[in-house]
C-alpha cells in the first residue's frame, strides 16, 4: 500500500500544483470579488492589522466600568449577589432545609423529581393475583382448591376492592409525580427568578453608589465654580473703580488704555502682548470674553485691567493691585486647580518672579501653543484657558459673525 | 488509498453542521483518494425515518451507500433515558441504551462496515455521539479514523465513549478547545491527533448589493445564521439586541437566516428572512457588518468560518469556548459576555471602521492559512500518510461483561462534564498546526 500510497500522493502533488490557483479560492470560475474582497497573499501576513481582540475587550470592559462606576467583573457581581442572597434568604427566618433544598432543585432537570415514581412497579390487583404463584404446580393447586376456598367465604368483593385499590394507587402515584414535576419546575423558576433580582439589585446598588459619588463630585465642582465666578465678578467689580471710569466705555485701543490709570497700563501692555501686539487682538480678546460671559452685564465683563490682574504676578515690574480684594492670584490658582493641574497651580501661586512656566502649562494644558521665551508676560493662554473653562465656544475669531465689533 | 466516509445522514440538501462537513470532506478528498460514503436513509435527525432509498446513490460525484434505520426515535424514551445518564449514577448499559435510544440504529450499516476489512484503507466516522460512530469505531478500530465534532455538552461525559477516544488509530479534531476537552474527558493525548475544521465552499462571486435589494436590506445589519434556537442562544441575542436598540439610536437591524423554533420578537429592526439559498446566504453575509454568534457550545462553528473568508468580523458570545478562544486567536472577533459588552462592541464595531475591516482581514487571512481547502486536504493526506506508515496499536478497550454494564458505577455525566477544565486554549494562531 505504501508505494500505491506514495504514487497517489505524487499524482495529487501534480494535480495540486496545477490547480493551486483554482483551489486556493475556495471556488469555481474567475474570481469576481472585489479586490477587497480577495484573499489576501500569506506573505503579507506579517505586522499586517495588528489587532488585539484581548485588548479591546479590556479596553470594552474599562470603559463600561469607567461608565458605570463598577469595576467588578461579572464573576465578582454575581459573587456579590450570592452573599447578598444568603442574607436575604437568612437561615434564621427560613426553614434551613429549605434553601438547600431550592438550591437542590433548582439544579434538578425539571422532571427529574417525576422519574422516581414510575420507576417503582405499579402493583396491579386481578382476580387471579390471589392465586398466581411463580410455582406452577402451586398455582395449579390453588385452582383447584379454588371452589373448596369458596365455601369458606366469597373472595370476590376482596378481590374488586384491591383491584380498584391498585388502579386508584395508580392514579394517585400519577397525580404525585405531576405534582412534584410541577413543584420542582416552580421551585427552579423561583430560585432562578430570586437569583436573578438578587444580582440585579446588587448591580443596581453598586451602580446607585457609584451614582451617587459622581453627583457628590458634580456638587462640590458647581458650588467651586460658583465660588470662583463670585470671587473674578467681585475683584472685577472692586478693580473698576481704579481701572477707569465707570461711565466711560471700555474701547479695545491703545490710545484708550493709555487713558486709563497707571495700574492698568502694564495690563493693557500686557493684553497687547498677548494679541500679538495688535489691537485687533485685544478686540478680539474682549469680545470673546463678552460673549462667553453672557449673564455678565457690559459693564460686568472682565476688561483688559482684569486680564492684567489676572496676569499680574506674570508682569513683576507692574504695580500692585488694590488691597481691597483685588487678589488675582487665587483666582489664577482656581483657574489651574479646576483644570486639575496641581503644577499649574504651585507655579502660579508660588512664584511671581517666573510666572512664565506656570503660564505656559496652562496654555499647554488648555492647547495653545507655549508661549515663546523671550516675552516674559504672556497671560493670554491663561485667559484663554479661563474662558474655555467657563465653557465657552473656541471657535475662531474670524469665523465669529461678530468679529468686527467693538465691546460696547 | 480507498476511504470511507461514515455519517449519520447524508445528501446534498442536508445542512446539518457534521452531515455539511461531512460531504466537503468526502468531495474535496475525491480529488485525491477513492472516497466512498457510507449513510443510512434517514433525512430528519429528530425521526431518523428511512426517507432515502436504501442502496446505492451518488451525490455530486460520491458514490454513497445507504442503510435502512431499524427503529426511529422515540422523543419521550430518548428524553427518559438521557435524564437518566445525564443527571445521575447510572450504568454503562443505561448508556448503550441511551445510545440505541438516540439512534440512529442501522445494524446494516455496520454489518457492511464489518465485511470491509481490506476494502477501506481507512474509516472516517463523523459525530461521536452517534450509534454509528460509536459501533462502526468498534467494528473497524484498526482502521477508525475519528471527527467527533464534540461540544461542550452532557453526552462528552458518558463513559462509553472514552474507550472510542482511546482505541481509534487518529482523531481530526475541529479546535483546539475540542481536543483539549477529549484529552482531558478521556485521557487519550497519546492517539494520534490534529486541529483541521473543515474550509467553505464559497460560490464563485459575492454580491452584497444584490442582497441589499432583493431582501431590501437598507440599513447596516448584523447577521446570525443557523437555527433560530433558544439552546443557540438567540434568547440572549434577542434581549441583548433589543436592549442596544432601545438606548441606541444607530440604524442597525438584526438579520435572521435559518429555521425559527424560537418565537421571534416583532420589532422593526430584526429581520427574519428564512431558510435562504447558499448564494443569498453569501451575499447577506458578506453586506452585514458582522456575523453575530450567540451560541453557548460550538464545536467550530462554520458560519464563523464563512463570515471569515469573506473578510467580515464576528460578534460571538464568550462563553462559548471555541468561539472565544478562535476569535482571541485570529483576532478577527469581538466577544460579549454581557448586554454591556454586547452594546458596547456593537457601538465599537460601527464606530471603528478601521478596526472592523482590520478585524475581518485578519479573519480572512486567518481562513486562509487555517481553513483553506489545500490546508484542509493535506492535513487529513498527512494523517493518512502517518497511519499508514505506523503499526496499528493495540485494540479497543473491550466493552465490560454482562455483569459489570449492568453496575451503577456510571457518574452522571453532567458531573463529569463539570469537572472538565473550560475556557480558550491560551495561545495564538501561529500554534494552531497550519
Amino acid at each position: 500500500m505504501g508505494t500505491a500510497l506514495q504514487k497517489v500522493l505524487t499524482l495529487m502533488e501534480q494535480k495540486q500544483e496545477r490547480r493551486r490557483g483554482h483551489v486556493q479560492r475556495g471556488r469555481r470560475g474567475p474570481d469576481s470579488r472585489g479586490v477587497d474582497r480577495r484573499p489576501q497573499q500569506t506573505q503579507e501576513r506579517p505586522g499586517r492589522d495588528h489587532v488585539d481582540v484581548e485588548q479591546i475587550m479590556r479596553d470594552i470592559r474599562g470603559r463600561i466600568a469607567q461608565r458605570q462606576g463598577i469595576d467588578l467583573s461579572n464573576q465578582q457581581i454575581q459573587d456579590l449577589a450570592a452573599r447578598r442572597l444568603e442574607s436575604i434568604l437568612d437561615p434564621r427566618a427560613i426553614r434551613p432545609s429549605l434553601l438547600d433544598a431550592l438550591r437542590r432543585t433548582a439544579g434538578e432537570s425539571p422532571s427529574r423529581g417525576a422519574d422516581r415514581v414510575p420507576n417503582e412497579p405499579a402493583f396491579t390487583f386481578e382476580d387471579f393475583t390471589i392465586y398466581d404463584s411463580h410455582r406452577g404446580a402451586l398455582r395449579l393447586m390453588r385452582r383447584l382448591l379454588n371452589p373448596l376456598l369458596k365455601l369458606f367465604f366469597n373472595p370476590n368483593p376482596l378481590i374488586r376492592a384491591l383491584h380498584l385499590q391498585a388502579g386508584l394507587n395508580v392514579e394517585a402515584a400519577e397525580r404525585d409525580a405531576d405534582r412534584d414535576r410541577r413543584q420542582t419546575e416552580w421551585n427552579a423558576l423561583h430560585y432562578e427568578i430570586v437569583q436573578r433580582l438578587v444580582t440585579e439589585v446588587s448591580q443596581v446598588s453598586l451602580e446607585l453608589k457609584s451614582l451617587s459619588m459622581r453627583v457628590e463630585s458634580l456638587d462640590a465642582k458647581v458650588d467651586f465654580n460658583a465660588r470662583r465666578v463670585r470671587e473674578i465678578e467681585g475683584s472685577a467689580h472692586r478693580s473698576r473703580p481704579q481701572g477707569r471710569p465707570p461711565a466711560e466705555p471700555i474701547v479695545a485701543s491703545p490710545a484708550v488704555a493709555g487713558e486709563t490709570a497707571p495700574a492698568d497700563a502694564a495690563a493693557e501692555t500686557a493684553a497687547v502682548r498677548v494679541e500679538g501686539q495688535s489691537p485687533d487682538g485685544t478686540k478680539r480678546r474682549r469680545r470673546r470674553r463678552r460673549g462667553r460671559r453672557s449673564d455678565m452685564s457690559p459693564g460686568e465683563s472682565l476688561s483688559a485691567g482684569e486680564a492684567a490682574q489676572l496676569a499680574e504676578p506674570a508682569t513683576p515690574g507692574a504695580p500692585s493691585a488694590p488691597s481691597e480684594g483685588l487678589e488675582p492670584r487665587p483666582a489664577i490658582e482656581h483657574l489651574a486647580q479646576d483644570v486639575g493641574d496641581d503644577g499649574a497651580a504651585q507655579a502660579l501661586s508660588g512664584s511671581p518672579t517666573e510666572p512664565q512656566p506656570a503660564i505656559e502649562h496652562l496654555a499647554q494644558d488648555g492647547g495653545a501653543a507655549p508661549a515663546p521665551s523671550g516675552t516674559p508676560a504672556e497671560p493670554q493662554p491663561a485667559i484663554e484657558h479661563f474662558a474655555e473653562d467657563s465653557g465657552a465656544s473656541p471657535e475662531p475669531l474670524a469665523e465669529r459673525p461678530d468679529a468686527d465689533r467693538t465691546e460696547p | 488509498m480507498k476511504l470511507a466516509i461514515v455519517v449519520q445522514r447524508y445528501g446534498a440538501d442536508i445542512s446539518g453542521g457534521a452531515e455539511l462537513h461531512a460531504r466537503y470532506i468526502a468531495e474535496r478528498l475525491s480529488s485525491r483518494i477513492d472516497v466512498r460514503v457510507l449513510t443510512t436513509c434517514a433525512r430528519d435527525y429528530l425521526t431518523w425515518r428511512n426517507e432515502f432509498p436504501p442502496g446505492p446513490d451518488e451525490i455530486n460525484g460520491i458514490p454513497v451507500e445507504r442503510f435502512r434505520v431499524s427503529r426511529e426515535r422515540d422523543a419521550c424514551d430518548f428524553g427518559t433515558r438521557s435524564r437518566r445518564v445525564f443527571g445521575r449514577t447510572h450504568t454503562l448499559q443505561e448508556e448503550l441504551d441511551w445510545l440505541k435510544s438516540e439512534g440512529p440504529v442501522s445494524p446494516g450499516l455496520i454489518s457492511r462496515l464489518r465485511r470491509s476489512a481490506g476494502e477501506f484503507d481507512f474509516v472516517v466516522l463523523f459525530s461521536v455521539r452517534y450509534y454509528q460512530a460509536y459501533y462502526g469505531a468498534r467494528a473497524v478500530t484498526d482502521r477508525a479514523v475519528l471527527v467527533p465534532t464534540a461540544e461542550r455538552e452532557a453526552a462528552l461525559g458518558l463513559a462509553i465513549f472514552q474507550p472510542i477516544f482511546r482505541g481509534v488509530r487518529a482523531i481530526m479534531y475541529n479546535s483546539l478547545e475540542e481536543r483539549a476537552l477529549i484529552n482531558a474527558v478521556a485521557a487519550n493525548a497519546h492517539v494520534p491527533g490534529v486541529v483541521v475544521g473543515v474550509g467553505s465552499n464559497l460560490p464563485p462571486a459575492i454580491e452584497p448589493e444584490r442582497a441589499r435589494r432583493t431582501f431590501g436590506l437598507s440599513r447596516p445589519f448584523l447577521v446570525y445564521i443557523g437555527r433560530i434556537d433558544a439552546n443557540k442562544g438567540c434568547a440572549e441575542l434577542f434581549d441583548f439586541f433589543l436592549r442596544w436598540a432601545d438606548e441606541s439610536e444607530r440604524e442597525l437591524d438584526l438579520v435572521l437566516i435559518g429555521t425559527q423554533v424560537l418565537p421571534i420578537p416583532a420589532h422593526p429592526r430584526i429581520r427574519h428572512l428564512g431558510y435562504i439559498a447558499d448564494q443569498d446566504k453569501f451575499d447577506v453575509l458578506g453586506a452585514a457588518e458582522a456575523l453575530v454568534i450567540p451560541s453557548y457550545f460550538e464545536s467550530l462553528s462554520m458560519a464563523a468560518l464563512e463570515a471569515w473568508a469573506l473578510g467580515r468580523p464576528v460578534l460571538s458570545n464568550a462563553r462559548c469556548d471555541v468561539m472565544l478562544g478562535q476569535c482571541r486567536r485570529s483576532n478577527a472577533g469581538l466577544c460579549y459576555e454581557n448586554a454591556r459588552d454586547f452594546a458596547e462592541a456593537v457601538d465599537r464595531l460601527l464606530d471603528d471602521r478601521v478596526l472592523t475591516d482590520a478585524l475581518g482581514r485578519n479573519g480572512r487571512d486567518y481562513f486562509e492559512r487555517h481553513y483553506s481547502w489545500p490546508v484542509i486536504e493535506r492535513k487529513y493526506v498527512d494523517m493518512f500518510e502517518r497511519l499508514a506508515s505506523e503499526p496499528a496499536p493495540q485494540l479497543m478497550e473491550p466493552l465490560p461483561g454482562w455483569y459489570a454494564r449492568r453496575q451503577p458505577t456510571a457518574p452522571a455525566a453532567i458531573d463529569v462534564l463539570a469537572s472538565l477544565p473550560s475556557g480558550p486554549v491560551p495561545g495564538t494562531s501561529s500554534e494552531m498546526p497550519a
